[in-house]
């Protein structure tokens, strides 16, 4: 299935700097305008502006990985908008504290070297 | 080719009814699915469970599945299908479902990959004219601490899907060089324009989203721009006050000790953290150690000390 990998040199684009808009990202994430209007209500992904009118609308790097996630996850586990918005809330709670575990459990094992 | 056992994949018996498939279906589904699991090989296992799922919920499937169970793998695993096997199910009959059954197995695809017509033809009828955006691929990129510091090179190797010369799409591994920028934290995103899976029919081509990750350090741990170190100190220095040399990412500093320290108590270094443009800091948390064993003399010293410090109470707050 995979044929002799190709090495290419490339530069990063960019890391912060770049967004997309609601047409954009809708074609991303192959989804309806409708849907990342939901997902903004939700409060599950925000605009960089989130006063802005959904025309107007302009989403991150972040913002466009969190949204294939959201695809991912829809398509995958048939989850519901209100499901979708408390697992990602939880998935993100939980990395969060799984890094503070480590953090943690490697400062005591500082403390107790 | 490997035979592939469907049923030992999601957890059930030969004889299990529908009903149990499918509920361990979407139970395995959740616990493996690579957005929640952390396990490293999740995304390995939610294609497994997805292939095993697409066959034993097809009753048709499932039957033709049976029969080539019990003709059975070969000796030594691997598996050949008998002479002039040919699916049923697999033309016609519903196609597909929604999962990404692009990744299934050469075991699937040998056994079940006839009726392609739906799922895994990019061109073929109607859709040969259609112009289509490539999908953006999202890799993961673990990097040690010196490499988010100092900025590095990196191999990152991905699927991306393209149709073949037939109009199949197929999975293709890639490996770029890519050079990663000082200072990323954990969970930022880099984007590589037009290096995900290519546009079908002319469509751009989709974007490589890395996510970084961070692998633990030994010494240093990192939260969010600022770097913590637990540094050891002696009762003397932490008493007294000292300058002590500290390691940083890196480097190293020579740090002054306040006269009177505690144990847990943090320094501040100044952009001595992530680079970028508001870069992080180094804290420093100072850890008060004794010798193993004291020599005769100095614990004549510390007695000395005892008495001269008879008045201060440390347990003063636990109402004893």
């Amino acid at each position: 299935m995979s044929e002799k990998d190709s090495i290419l040199t490339v530069e990063v684009m960019d890391s912060d700097g770049s967004t997309f808009t609601l047409h954009e990202v809708c074609e991303r994430g192959e989804c309806h305008a409708e849907f990342v209007i939901k997902l903004v209500n939700y409060g599950i992904i925000s605009p960089v502006e989130p006063s802005a009118e959904a025309r107007q609308w302009l989403f991150d790097v972040a913002a466009l990985a969190r949204l294939h996630k959201a695809r991912r996850l829809q398509r995958d586990l048939k989850m519901n908008l209100p499901g979708l918005a408390m697992s990602l809330e939880l998935l993100d709670e939980v990395q969060e504290m799984r890094r503070e575990v480590a953090r943690l459990n490697h400062r005591l094992q500082q403390l107790l070297d | 080719m490997d035979f592939k056992d469907y049923y030992a994949v999601l957890g059930v018996s030969e004889s299990a009814s529908p009903e149990e498939i499918k509920k361990s279906y979407r139970k395995l589904a959740r616990k493996y699915h690579p957005d929640v699991s952390k396990e490293d090989d999740a995304g390995e296992k939610f294609k497994e469970l997805g292939e095993a799922y697409e066959v034993l919920k097809d009753p048709e499937k499932r039957t033709e599945y049976d029969q080539l169970r019990k003709y059975g793998p070969q000796a030594d695993g691997s598996f050949q299908p008998p002479p002039g096997w040919q699916s049923e199910s697999g033309f016609g009959g519903g196609g597909y479902t929604d999962a990404d059954s692009r990744q299934f197995s050469d075991f699937f695809e040998q056994m079940f990959g006839g009726g392609q017509a739906g799922g895994r033809h990019a061109g073929g009828g109607f859709r040969q004219n259609v112009r289509m955006r490539g999908e953006d691929v999202l890799a993961r990129l673990p990097l040690f601490l010196e490499e988010v510091f100092n900025g590095c090179e990196k191999q990152v190797s991905f699927a991306v899907h393209e149709a073949d010369d037939q109009g199949r799409i197929v999975a293709r591994q890639k490996t770029l060089k890519v050079k990663i920028p000082a200072g990323m934290r954990e969970g930022q995103h880099l984007r590589l324009k037009g290096q995900g899976s290519p546009g079908i029919g002319g469509g751009e081509p989709g974007d490589l989203l890395i996510e970084v990750e961070l692998a633990p350090h030994p010494m240093f741990s990192v939260e969010g721009r600022d770097v913590v170190l637990t540094v050891p100190v002696t009762p003397w220095e932490a008493a007294l006050g000292a300058t002590i040399m500290v390691p940083t990412v890196g480097s190293k500093v020579n740090v002054k000790v306040p006269k009177g320290t505690s144990s847990g108590r943090k320094l501040r270094l100044k952009g001595k953290g992530l680079p970028g443009k508001h870069p992080g800091d180094q804290i420093v948390v100072l850890q008060i150690v004794i010798p193993e064993q004291h020599s005769a003399e100095a614990e004549k010293l510390y007695e000395q000390l005892a008495e001269a410090e008879k008045k201060f109470d440390p347990r003063s707050k636990l109402h004893l």
